[in-house]
């Protein structure tokens, strides 16, 4: 945006707002982009400390405007908001803070008017399970929860449900996000000629929402499921839900007492920052780092491992912001990714579907994910090219849907699709 | 220029035995400032008012910043320090000017916008911080007057929402020329550090870099005191996104 009076004179008049994508900036330097631009070119870039002490002070915000086009050439008009948690700040002790963040970023999408919300990065971990923690119309009128009520401090003790017909209804993404994971690490397998039938599959994070999810769908494709998770209680009864479905499943809360055997790895911890040490995880692994923050500790020592960041879509219809926020918004090597739990909003704005597609922890299903990536296929949203820190493991020109795997000893399966038990 | 009120602003000498004394000495004095500042706007505004009640209104408001720089000189001999007042130090006498420029425009609108939106927004914040941590009574008179700035903040939220109504684009443009010129002052008078020497009101050395001994600190009051103006013009109903870029692009 210009530093002149033209720039506001310039605004667009308001709009309808199909869809709100509420997030926060992964690491400090992503935080410093977004302020470089939004302060312009003309002016110079602020030092590293008045970031750090800038930022927590700024309210929860729309930040820009999203514009995207399906293939089918529908359109759909969107707000991009940052709660602004800081990035140094996601640990569980500012819990309490944090929420009261997400709640005010979804105050603003409310207000704006939006139709479908999506929870991107941590805003999605604090609300899981915990939809009442969201504020609804009535919140923002009887009890005058707004922007300006919240206090970052405290938090209500209770509220009100989201009511059936809430103008304003709000998914986590996290089903199109493990519908990406999944295929990514397909498409990976077949890249590096592995048989997943036969794999030994990992997950980290296991009980989470995007970690349980991940578990039920590769589950029935793989030889062994082994599961690592900070609770016991909620490891055991995924275990017992996949061996129910005569799954070879073991649970630790240990990580380290099996990581070696896994030559297949999900991280989908909730981490405040990459801080995660796989060392002993078995030659030539295959691992998806779906974490945001990256799960991944930069140190961590990996020799062999082919790793590659999982949960991300490419939105191949178009994908315009307003300023421009291109390659800050979306640090990817590639044009017009995004994380799948955004992209999950987008893609059921395109669809005019606006429910509540993934709510509450522990429901995604094999056939919720099928169905997902289905209709984010219908308007273009594939399977992102696969990268890593070092960059792109692929040319932008691999198939859209990412899916080419005929020359895979692995399974094959189309857009949607599932591999069927080995 | 009107009168200002009846303290002693000869002396800065501060005779407390306590070592935070001159910290809250120099803290005071820019609040005595401001409220000081303030008092004038509202007397200059009283004299542009077509309506006698609006014009009413601003003596008021004008009687009641006196009487909270009153408040904050009086702090100040509870702990046996002197509280200068000096509305011509430089970035004070830059945020009247701009004031002034707009009661010469007669822009009544503008006028509030420059108080009560911008310099009531840094009060607000600002003493409400101190207010948290400030000892005794001082910490009590900062928190009482923070919340009484609010109110006139809220009296005048009604007006400005009417205005804005009439042509969102005309006010949020006047808005965005008076925060170039208000706000680039205020956020010069909030960085960490007074890169540009003395602000003429401190009574020694700069006070920001000691006010940690207070548990304060000038990043803390600059943070807070933007919150609070971003948050103030959410109210308004600019939109947020053109507000965080104004932001942004103020100096530090």
């Amino acid at each position: 945006m210009g530093g002149s009076i033209a720039g506001v004179a310039k605004r667009a008049p308001a709009s309808e707002v199909d869809f709100a994508l509420i997030g926060h900036q992964e690491s400090w330097r992503a935080a410093a982009d977004v302020l470089a631009v939004l302060r312009g070119p003309g002016r110079t870039p602020l030092p590293d400390d008045e970031i750090q002490d800038i930022l927590p002070w700024i309210p929860p915000r729309a930040v820009c405007h999203v514009d995207i086009v399906s293939v089918t050439g529908a359109k759909a008009r969107g707000l991009y908001i940052d709660s602004f948690i800081p990035p140094g700040r996601l640990e569980a002790a500012n819990v309490h803070e944090n929420i009261a963040r997400v709640r005010a970023a979804a105050a603003c999408a409310i207000n704006a008017g939006a139709k479908i919300v999506s929870l991107g990065g941590f805003s999605s971990i604090l609300i899981e399970g915990n939809f009442d923690l969201l504020p609804n119309k009535n919140d923002l009128l009887s009890k005058n929860l707004d922007l300006h009520s919240t206090k970052f401090d405290q938090l209500p003790k209770k509220l009100d449900r989201l009511p059936e017909k809430n103008e304003t209804v709000f998914t986590t993404g996290n089903t199109l996000t493990v519908g990406f994971i999944v295929q990514g690490i397909q498409k990976m397998c077949a890249r590096e000629s592995r048989n997943l039938s036969k794999s030994t599959l990992l997950v980290v994070g296991a009980t989470g929402d995007v970690g349980s999810g991940c578990a039920r769908c590769l589950a029935p494709a793989v030889r062994r499921v082994l599961l690592s998770a900070r609770n016991p209680d909620r490891l055991r009864r995924l275990a017992a839900e996949l061996q129910a479905d005569g799954i070879q499943v073991e649970i630790a809360t240990d990580l380290q007492r099996f990581s070696v055997e896994a030559d297949v790895v999900i991280c989908a911890a909730s981490l405040p920052s990459p801080s995660l040490l796989l060392d002993r995880v078995a030659p030539h692994a295959i691992v998806c780092d779906a974490g945001y923050p990256k799960n991944l500790s930069p140190s961590a020592k990996m020799l062999g491992a082919k790793i590659f960041f999982g949960g991300l879509g490419q939105i191949t219809g178009g994908m315009r912001f307003a300023p421009d926020f291109h390659g800050i918004l979306n640090r990817h090597p590639f044009p017009d990714v995004v994380h799948g739990c955004l992209l999950e909003g987008m893609a059921l704005a395109l669809e005019g579907r606006f429910e509540s597609f993934s709510q509450g922890r522990g429901f995604i299903s094999r056939g919720r994910v099928e169905e997902m990536l289905a209709i984010a296929a219908r308007h273009g949203i594939y399977l992102a090219p696969l990268y890593n820190a070092d960059g792109p493991i692929e040319d932008e020109t691999s198939s859209p849907d990412g899916m080419d795997l005929s020359m895979s000893a692995g399974p094959t399966m189309g857009v949607g699709r599932f591999p069927s038990c080995p | 220029m009107e009168p200002l009120i009846d303290v002693n602003c000869s002396s800065t000498e501060c005779t407390s035995l306590s070592p935070s004394a001159p910290i809250w000495q120099d803290i005071l004095a820019q609040a005595m400032t401001g409220e000081l500042l303030a008092a004038m706007n509202y007397t200059s505004l009283s004299e542009i008012c077509d309506d006698p009640a609006e014009a009413a209104d601003a003596l008021e408001h004008s009687q009641c910043e006196r009487g909270h720089a009153a408040a904050f000189a009086a702090e100040g001999r509870k702990i046996s320090v002197e509280v200068s007042n000096n509305v011509d130090a430089r970035h004070w006498k830059r945020l009247r000017e701009a004031f002034l420029r707009c009661i010469t425009e007669r822009d009544f609108i503008g006028c509030l916008i420059v108080q009560e939106i911008m310099l009531e927004s840094f009060a607000v914040a600002s003493y409400a911080r101190v207010g948290r941590v400030g000892p005794g009574s001082l910490g009590q008179t900062f928190a009482r007057i923070a919340a009484e700035e609010g109110e006139h903040v809220d009296h005048a939220m009604s007006i400005l929402r009417a205005e804005r109504a009439l042509d969102p684009q005309r006010f949020d443009d006047k808005v965005y020329r008076l925060h170039l010129d208000v706000m680039t002052t205020l956020a010069q008078m909030l960085a960490k550090e007074c890169k540009d020497g003395h602000c003429e009101v401190c009574h020694a050395s700069c006070v920001k870099p000691s006010l940690f001994e207070v548990s304060l600190s000038a990043a803390e009051l600059r943070g807070a005191s933007l919150q609070q103006y971003l948050k103030t013009l959410d109210m308004l109903g600019i939109p947020g996104e053109v507000t965080l870029s104004w932001v942004a692009q103020l100096p530090v």
